[in-house]
């Protein structure tokens, strides 16, 4: 573990760590508790960008850089250990995760009159942390229990300090988003035993199974469903939305901003990472559900939010609106036959959804910070008095309907651009119909609020001339998430670089399923020697290999650059336990196996176990078996750490 | 500076303009509008420097900028700049007329508080119709194409606080976005059809043999009736008047919207028979319509407006009768005397305090006379008075539907043409001739350099010689070759060859001279009944005394009331009905319903503590509740 992944998970405990220092506020000045909560909200954010600008040097196992494992939380017995890490599609919505909550914590300490303040930024502290996990945890069942993390406080909020009809609102919205949690944990739990037992239930484990040509038939296509339905609900899918607007509404800023922005995407996240990566038969099969429900959001959600009068549910609508062309990116992967332009785009829009929207919320709450009230027929003519603010709310209003020079019309365009071949072809005239809906919300309520004169019915024409332009509390948060839009909005390939590395690396085998050329269990392994030109999956898990002739084979991924003849390239175990001479030991990488180890050392009789420990997680196996040849020979990492018993 | 770096320099130097000006002198009376003006001479002297490094006879040159990929989609990975024939053309007149309109807005907007924020707009503008003219393939020009709209809501909405500008910058936007729509599923057809959107390849795949289809065609002209206003998305062209009257000129005269040809014009060989008869009609008929409800508009600058659409008619018109060329010299010509309008109507209402009824001007001939000048020149231009800019382009255009026999869209097109020729005379007589009408045009006086020098260049040199690089076999070419007449000859070439030739199958059908009387006739007539019959206005339009039933007829607004209509009656109470399902139906019954009964189900412990109405212990039963009902289905999945 080196000093990048130090940060990363520093940056995902330093939240966390501030929200247990506000359980003791209560003997704190204010201005301490606001510094403490303020470094707990800021501090991500800075290590996240320092991370952006590591990751393309940084060392990467799996495609995930900064990996690390925390060795005192998991369950060694079902190989669940709290792993970190991030790869080219979790990097920027970590990014974006980062700066959402910067903005949604200086939001919520710059918010007056606020009943115990302590816990309030604790419980958004909470959540922060947990969507921070979400994003940079590779271990699936951390993934989840992250999410659960970050999801809890939520409740409590919108009870505590929420707006109208908060208990209702509070007990629907936490029956209704359990219910789509325990569906994507039992998709979860099923996709765990689908897995086999040699790879370790993480995001990295799964993708090695995938690149060793071990993908699942069979209960694929349940998995997927349970998968799909449980992420959907919490994803807002139609027509699993209605818990979405009165949250948001309900809810606030700073959560909304938390979770529509950044927690809505865990569901899509975890479809891409796994549903598309691990299940692609089940994503081909279920791709019509999607494609229609995902129309169901751009077009009947779409309508509803022309309806709406409140602002701040207009802006609820519009972020379940969008849900919809991200899921059709997701499912553009099977439509288009393997092509994974579409989770590109998808990735990106879950990137600059977030930050658009979470700036929206933020805003919206200016204005009715000034104007005392949430609906738009209300008001009128604060560009007037709030002339930046009236500039903020267009460019954030033109990045949601995806104006170019925003981040969010890149990820559109390749969307659409994706499902060129969907069938019936007058369904994509349908779909990119949600750019003229957007805009006709989203116009509509500039037009209302900063547009035209003073309605005279919100503010008074004194109180009117007394609105005072944006404040620099406001401001920061707005800058911070406006920059991160209009540097995307420029030059795209900030992201997209790492996340077409990560697609084309990845998605390869998931992308030759669906293009119909499906790799049978047997033939994914290599039996004969290495042939000129052979693909190699270099750091995943080898499978069990022949021993490699001694001559050098053509450079190929990683290894291009590598002199020949150095090609022998040795790892270093360690071994303890009950052994001759327990310590160091070196092996030829490419023959490198627990039986070849014990050719080095040897085994006391009486020992029956021997567990191999490495940054996956520990495994366990017979020793007997081993010896006799019932069990297959394991190969070995570099770093692994083996024990006999 | 080789041309790789001119057609960077062209096409970024705007967006710095409108980045600086835009964070830093927003506020600013002085400093963002220098800017403004100097970006655009920088750009107008980057593309005289590119256009006469060119090769008149073969005028192309490219350059890239770093774009993005993501898996399969590669198709911006590398952002490509690059110019040809049309784009050469296009080019010139657009950064000349653009330079003259940003010296002009110096003057016009002396008393605006908010210039800074208009000038960046202006920048904006420019950074985006300039990448229109420079892209190389279909998914860059739909980047610039959106931005252009969003650069037209901006400046529309210059004076937000007037309920006029805020509703008329929402239409067009929105206008211009639902012809988006059709141009961006017309754009992913055609990737997903011929595997790529780079115009070259296209073009080079077509004339290979490759099919066309209509249905893309109609698709991608759906961009240009927004674009362009035309039928049935011109709606917002009238209301876009709400801007500064700079705006007006440059973008929604002059620019912008011929955007829209030169992209029909572009991708000319991807349109099939069908589609260049159904553009036809539709523009011939926008012609025709645009020319007539033009007399009745008293506000100048609609009436102006309803010209523009016209005319871009008239282009569309041209590219349906199969002549692309003479569509984009129309656009050419068209750009200089319709931008010097739009300037005299300015330069007027400036001096008449932003005075913008016709009918309270008046007498202002000898108060204002350089810019009546330059109003009689543009007015003539227009009018394809002979051997001035407009008659080049203009007559070609109906000489060419009746040469092609097709007599519906010839006596569309001279109906058009004899409206010109009605409203300019109108407008002449009604702004410069009798005596004025209001306080404002009393007090008149002529405007200041800033203004009149834009509208001398533009109006007595350009709208009067700007054609003349086709007189004759050859033009005139000066400098070496490189100068064509006032343009740059590497942007004369697209023009040449297709009116020589067209002219020369007039010659053979012998209509040369019965059309050139025939244009006379019309100019005569329509000039001098005009004048005459509104010279005599006093304070009221004249036509509106005589007959106000045919006055009405011209002036009413028909697709904007259906389109009302069909707002407000059908799409939000359709709307309504969605939000009233989404509520009673999924709200209300299945989640609800469900959704509470699973922990009532479970127990009536849990039943109590809900109607007790305690916030925490809810949860936590019907958290656990979800939970049993989860392990059973894990368990039940499983088994």
């Amino acid at each position: 573990m080196n000093g990048s992944s130090m940060l990363l998970q520093i940056a995902v405990a330093v939240p966390l760590a501030a929200a247990a220092l506000m359980l003791f506020s209560g003997r704190f000045s204010a201005g301490v508790r606001k510094a403490v909560a303020g470094l707990g909200f800021c501090v991500p954010a800075v290590i996240a960008l320092a991370l952006f600008a590591l990751f393309p040097s940084a060392e990467k196992l799996g495609g995930y850089a900064f990996v690390s494992r925390c060795e005192s939380f998991g369950v060694p017995e079902l190989s669940v250990w709290l792993q970190f890490g991030l790869n080219g599609i979790s990097l920027p919505l970590f990014l974006m995760a980062a700066f959402v909550g910067a903005a949604a914590g200086i939001r919520a300490l710059s918010t007056k009159d606020v009943a115990q303040p302590g816990l309030y930024f604790a419980v958004i502290l909470v959540m922060f942390g947990g969507v921070l996990g979400v994003f940079s945890a590779i271990d699936v069942f951390s993934f989840y229990i992250f999410h659960e993390f970050a999801l809890i406080p939520t409740f409590i909020a919108i009870l505590l300090w929420g707006g109208y009809a908060r208990k209702t609102t509070a007990l629907t919205m936490a029956i209704y988003l359990t219910l789509g949690a325990m569906v994507s944990l039992a998709g979860l739990v099923a996709l765990y035993f689908a897995l086999p037992e040699t790879y370790p239930f993480s995001f990295r484990g799964i993708r090695d199974a995938v690149a060793a040509g071990e993908i699942f038939d069979g209960n694929v296509s349940v998995i997927f469903a349970l998968l799909l339905f449980g992420f959907g609900i919490l994803v807002s899918l139609f027509p699993f939305h209605t818990w979405a607007p009165d949250t948001y509404a309900s809810a606030p800023t700073p959560v909304s901003m938390l979770h529509a922005g950044v927690l809505k995407k865990f569901g899509l996240y975890g479809l891409i990472q796994l549903g598309a990566l691990a299940l692609p038969q089940g994503l081909a099969e279920w791709q019509n559900w999607i494609i229609w429900l995902a129309l169901g959001n751009i077009v009947l959600i779409g309508l509803i939010a022309m309806t709406q009068k409140d602002l701040k549910q207009m802006v609820a609508y519009s972020s379940v609106m969008h849900m919809g062309p991200i899921f059709l990116g997701i499912a553009a992967f099977a439509i288009s036959g393997g092509n994974t332009a579409g989770l590109g785009g998808a990735v990106v829009l879950m990137f600059a959804h977030g930050l658009s929207v979470a700036l929206l919320f933020h805003l919206g709450q200016a204005v009715c910070d000034r104007t005392g009230t949430y609906e738009m027929a209300k008001m009128g003519g604060l560009t007037a008095k709030a002339p930046v603010l009236a500039a903020f709310f267009v460019a954030a209003t033109m990045a949601s309907i995806g104006l170019p020079g925003f981040a969010n019309f890149w990820g559109e365009l390749t969307i659409f651009a994706s499902l060129a071949q969907i069938q019936p072809s007058w369904l994509l005239g349908a779909i990119v119909l949600s750019i003229v809906i957007s805009a006709i919300y989203g116009l509509r309520a500039v037009a209302k609020i900063f547009y035209g004169k003073n309605s005279g019915i919100a503010l008074t024409e004194e109180q009117f001339e007394k609105v005072r332009d944006i404040t620099p509390a406001e401001r920061v948060p707005a800058l911070i998430l406006f920059a991160a839009l209009v540097a995307v909005g420029f030059v795209p390939s900030l992201i997209t670089k790492n996340i077409d590395e990560t697609l084309t690396r990845d998605f390869a085998p998931a992308a030759n399923v669906l293009r119909g050329d499906v790799v049978a269990d047997e033939e994914a392994v290599p039996a004969e020697p290495l042939v000129e030109g052979e693909v190699i999956i270099l750091d995943g898990v080898l499978p069990a290999l022949p021993a490699v002739p001694a001559e050098p084979c053509e450079p190929c991924g990683e290894n291009a650059g590598a002199p020949a003849g150095e090609l022998a390239k040795t790892i270093t175990v360690s071994v303890s336990g009950a052994v001759e001479n327990p310590g160091e030991f070196t092996l030829d990488e490419a023959s490198a196996t627990l039986l070849k180890l014990f050719e080095q050392t040897k085994i006391d009789p009486s020992a029956t176990f021997v567990s191999v420990l490495r940054v996956d997680g520990r495994f366990a196996f017979d020793l007997e078996e081993l010896r006799s040849g019932d069990a297959e020979d394991i190969p070995l990492e570099d770093g692994d750490k083996i024990s006999i018993e | 500076m080789d041309n790789e770096t001119l057609l960077r320099v062209i096409l970024l130097t705007p967006l710095a303009a409108a980045v600086v000006s835009a964070f830093f002198f927003r506020r600013s009376r002085i400093v963002a509008p220098a800017i403004s003006v100097t970006a655009a001479g920088v750009i107008l002297v980057a593309s005289l420097a590119l256009l006469l490094g060119l090769d008149p006879a073969n005028p192309s040159a490219s350059a890239t900028l770093p774009g993005f990929a993501l898996g399969g989609f590669r198709e911006l990975e590398t952002i490509g700049l690059s110019i040809d024939g049309n784009g050469a053309a296009m080019l010139f007149a657009v950064t000349f007329v653009a330079f003259w309109i940003h010296v002009f807005s110096v003057g016009y907007m002396d008393d605006d508080k908010a210039r800074g924020r208009f000038f960046a707009g202006l920048s904006v503008f420019m950074f985006s119709i300039l990448g229109i003219i420079l892209a190389d393939n279909l998914f860059m020009t739909f980047i610039f194409w959106e931005l252009v709209g969003f650069s037209s809501y901006m400046l529309i909405a210059h004076y937000y606080d007037t309920d006029y500008a805020s509703m008329a910058s929402k239409k067009a936007f929105i206008a211009n976005r639902v012809g988006d729509l059709g141009f961006l599923v017309g754009i992913i057809l055609c990737y997903a059809q011929y595997g790529t959107t780079n115009f070259a390849e296209l073009e080079a795949l077509v004339a290979n043999g490759e099919m066309t289809f209509t249905s893309i065609g109609l698709l991608l002209m759906c961009g240009f009736l927004g674009k362009s206003a035309q039928f049935p998305l011109h709606v917002w062209l009238t209301d876009a008047m709400a801007g500064p009257t700079p705006v007006s000129a440059l973008i929604h005269a002059a620019t912008m919207v011929a955007a829209g040809v030169f992209f029909m014009v572009r991708i000319f060989f991807l349109l099939t028979p069908e589609v260049l008869t159904a553009m036809l009609w539709l523009c011939a008929g926008m012609a025709a319509l645009g020319g007539l409800c033009a007399l009745g508009q008293t506000d100048i600058k609609k009436s102006l407006a309803y010209s523009t659409l016209s005319h871009l008619g008239f282009m569309g018109a041209a590219i349906g009768l199969g002549l692309p060329e003479i569509a984009l010299l129309h656009m050419g010509m068209h750009a200089f005397f319709k931008a010097t309008l739009f300037l005299c109507s300015g330069s007027v209402i400036h001096a008449c305090h932003h005075e913008q009824d016709m009918t309270k001007m008046g007498g202002l001939l000898k108060k204002m006379p350089l810019t009546a000048a330059a109003f009689v020149v543009a007015g003539l231009s227009i009018c394809a008075f002979p051997w001035m800019a407009g008659w080049y382009s203009k007559d070609m255009i109906l000489s060419g539907a009746y040469l092609q026999g097709n007599m519906p869209a010839f006596i569309a097109l001279a109906v058009a043409a004899l409206g010109t020729t009605l409203y300019i005379g109108r407008m002449f007589a009604m702004v410069f001739l009798g005596k004025a009408h209001g306080r404002g045009a009393e007090h008149a006086k002529e405007s200041s350099p800033w203004m009149t020098l834009p509208l001398v260049v533009l109006g007595v040199i350009f709208s009067l010689g700007a054609g003349w690089f086709l007189a004759g076999t050859d033009g005139l070419s000066w400098l070496g070759g490189k100068m064509n007449a006032l343009f740059p000859a590497s942007a004369t070439t697209v023009f040449s060859e297709g009116y020589h030739e067209l002219h020369e199958r007039l010659a053979e059908a012998g209509l040369v001279t019965p059309m050139f009387v025939l244009g006379v006739a019309i100019l005569v007539v329509g000039l001098g009944l005009a004048v005459v019959f509104y010279r005599t206005s006093t304070g009221e339009d004249r036509l509106r005394e005589r007959s106000p039933a045919i006055y009405k007829a011209l002036e009413y607004r028909y697709m904007d009331t259906l389109y009302g209509w069909y707002i407000s009656k059908v799409q939000q109470r359709f709307a309504m009905l969605v939000a009233l399902f989404d509520m009673a139906l999924i709200n209300m019954l299945a989640v609800r319903g469900v959704v509470a009964g699973i922990p009532a189900v479970l127990g009536s412990v849990s039943r109590r503590f809900i109607q007790n109405g305690n916030g925490a212990v809810p949860v936590f039963w019907t958290a656990f509740g979800a939970l049993v009902v989860a392990a059973a289905l894990v368990s039940g999945v499983l088994s």
